[in-house]
């Protein structure tokens, strides 16, 4: 406190027109990356007639959740809702076990081939075979149109490995060593001295995973031509950017008896956008606890 | 103090390591054992496409072996590469890669820079973390959507030709137009990842020494001249570690984001080596052609890592291995 007002003391008047610079730069920034989100929130919650004149800009004009109401009868949505969840869930639970699992012997000093198998780890991260051998492969491996597609090119994460690496690095090695005195093997030592203990990174890697899962629909696309497998990214992008689903459609008659109660596809759209996405910012308190934090680890390994 | 002085040891212990007697070849199994599942996936689905590439000097048949030493595989050399080369596709995917990535350098390495720069010198806290949080929160948002949420605002009827509208000015179909299509690609990308490439900036100016500014102060450097001379070799490291990552992605571009928002009106401009790869090879079924043009954009991004590190190690005495 006292080291800060001695700082203001010395303040000349240029650096004060500087922080005020910096004050509304920031300001400015801040704006132009929420606004297209709220944006989408405002005309997804406005009345249908004021969304119909485009005249909605800075507040709502009048209030409705039935546009959202109105999705919830989307069975298309529900099924690609559930798709997500169970790629998201197994992908993210699977990632967990094999980083664990390939990061802790990585970790035991005295391993023979250490440097063999980081190397292993390695060489995927600078290069890889391209799009049309891993293609190939799922099909061989009949995986295509399968959910296992999906499930299985993601169970694994070489920098999440490489992340858990360097945290259990860290820890003490006096932790195993008193452990395995006892008599106790690694199987047991991972599971019930280093993972209670590992909980930040534990965290870290599933928020990655799950953010990451969440998000993704480029292997869907390739590997999944069925739309009853696909996630919920592949159907938004036939509703937001293809376009081959309208929305519109969902408008029933009862609760459109009046024709300017009827939503348009572009407010369906925005309600689905706000709808969707909501999973992910309520990852966003866990993200600011733990992720900065494994940003940082990562980071010092390069 | 006792914590200091273990970490020391185990410091010292670490340096050693060299020496320290290898485990008992029951241990090692065991290991060996736990590290089996990831080992095992990671051999499937990264070793065995690389192997895959050996298609890209054949005339591969859907179904037909690798490699089969009855002569039925038809090995064609380097034609894959050659007919890419002198294909009239080529020019233009080269161009439009190279501009897309250099306007994404331009401006999608500068601007986290210069973002970090400003939001460093914020003195209010609290500020300076909401801006902070602010400034992420696109990256959490899938591609789908931000591309989804782009071709809306940019509709006839959207809120980009709304305001023009307002304005008098004439109503322009952007996502039909190949000339408007590099600036919506740069500033959608730069939208959706400035604030998440600041945070390793942000993270590092966060450990300068304190000390360093008192002592400028004290020699009469003003605010800009700080940031100059100390905040900005500070962070040196980080920009040159990025930097080669970006320079070694100069041929990758965002696909996923591209193959969202081009449409065949845009494909002059909007046409990069990894969506023709997708909709030339994948779709079209020419599995050999699409591996050759893979394996050639990962050797030149490969080189293009090797060499700018070779540069950073040179000119910035920093580098990755």
């Amino acid at each position: 406190m006292a080291k800060n007002t001695q700082i203001k003391s010395h303040v000349k008047n240029g650096s004060r027109a500087f922080d005020v610079f910096c004050v509304l730069f920031c300001g400015m920034v801040c704006l132009v990356t929420l606004y297209p989100m709220y944006y989408v929130f405002i005309m997804s919650v406005s009345a249908p007639e004021a969304v119909n004149s485009m005249s909605v800009f800075l507040f709502p004009k009048g209030f409705q959740l039935d546009s959202y109401a109105i999705l919830f009868k989307d069975s298309q949505m529900w099924r690609a809702y559930g798709n997500t969840i169970i790629y998201t869930v197994s992908s993210t639970l699977l990632i967990l076990i094999t980083s664990v699992l390939g990061a802790y012997p990585l970790t035991v000093s005295g391993l023979r081939g250490r440097k063999f198998f980081v190397t292993f780890l390695l060489i995927p991260m600078y290069f890889g075979g391209g799009l049309i051998p891993s293609f190939l492969l799922i099909n061989k491996l009949g995986l295509y149109a399968t959910r296992w597609a999906i499930i299985l090119p993601s169970a694994f994460n070489i920098w999440n490995l490489i992340l858990v690496r360097t945290f259990f690095s860290g820890l003490p090695e006096e932790l195993r060593e008193s452990a395995r005195m006892d008599g106790a093997g690694h199987l047991r030592i991972l599971f019930q001295i280093f993972l209670p203990i590992s909980k930040a990174v534990l965290a870290v890697v599933s928020i990655y995973s799950i953010v990451g899962m969440w998000n993704s629909w480029f292997n869907a696309q390739v590997y999944l031509p069925s739309v009853d497998l696909q996630p919920l990214q592949m159907y938004l992008k036939r509703v937001l950017v293809q376009m081959s689903v309208d929305l519109s459609k969902l408008n029933s008659t009862e609760i459109a008896d009046a024709v300017e109660k009827m939503f348009s596809a572009t407010q369906l759209k925005y309600s689905m956008i706000i709808f969707t996405t909501l999973p992910i910012i309520f990852t966003y308190p866990f993200f600011q606890k733990y992720f900065i934090k494994g940003v940082m680890v990562g980071s010092l390994k390069g | 103090m006792g914590v200091q002085e273990k970490t020391v040891r185990t410091r010292g212990m670490k340096r050693k390591k060299g020496y320290r007697k290898k485990v008992s070849w029951r241990e090692q199994w065991e290991l060996m054992l736990i590290m089996l599942p990831a080992f095992a996936l990671i051999f499937i689905f990264c070793y065995i496409p690389m192997y895959g590439i050996v298609i890209a000097f054949q005339e591969y048949v859907p179904g037909a072996p690798m490699i089969a030493f009855d002569g039925s595989t038809r090995w064609v050399g380097l034609k894959h590469f050659m007919d890419f080369i002198s294909s009239r596709t080529f020019p233009r995917l080269i161009r439009n890669t190279l501009v897309l990535n250099g306007l994404n350098l331009l401006f999608g390495f500068s601007i986290p820079i210069i973002f970090a720069l400003i939001l460093n010198e914020v003195k209010l806290s609290r500020y300076k973390k909401i801006v902070q949080t602010a400034s992420y929160l696109p990256y959490f948002i899938s591609t789908v959507i931000v591309a989804g949420m782009v071709l809306s605002f940019l509709d006839t009827n959207g809120l980009v030709n709304t305001v023009r509208r307002m304005m008098g000015l004439s109503v322009k179909a952007f996502n039909m137009d190949p000339k408007a299509f590099p600036v919506i690609y740069t500033v959608t990308n730069v939208w959706k990842s400035f604030g998440w490439d600041s945070i390793l900036y942000l993270s590092a100016m966060s450990s300068i020494d304190m000390n360093l500014y008192e002592a400028a102060k004290m020699d009469g450097a003003n605010r800009a001249q700080q940031m100059w001379y100390i905040t900005i070799p500070s962070i040196k490291p980080t920009i040159m570690l990025l930097l080669i990552f970006a320079i070694g992605g100069m041929l990758g571009t965002n696909t996923d984001l591209i193959l969202l928002l081009y449409n065949p009106a845009t494909y002059e401009t909007a046409d990069v080596i990894g969506t023709y790869v997708y909709r030339d090879s994948l779709l079209g079924g020419r599995f050999s052609f699409g591996t050759a043009v893979g394996l050639f954009t990962s050797v030149l991004n490969f080189t293009l890592v090797f060499i700018a590190n070779k540069v950073s190690a040179k000119v910035a005495d920093y580098s990755l291995w």
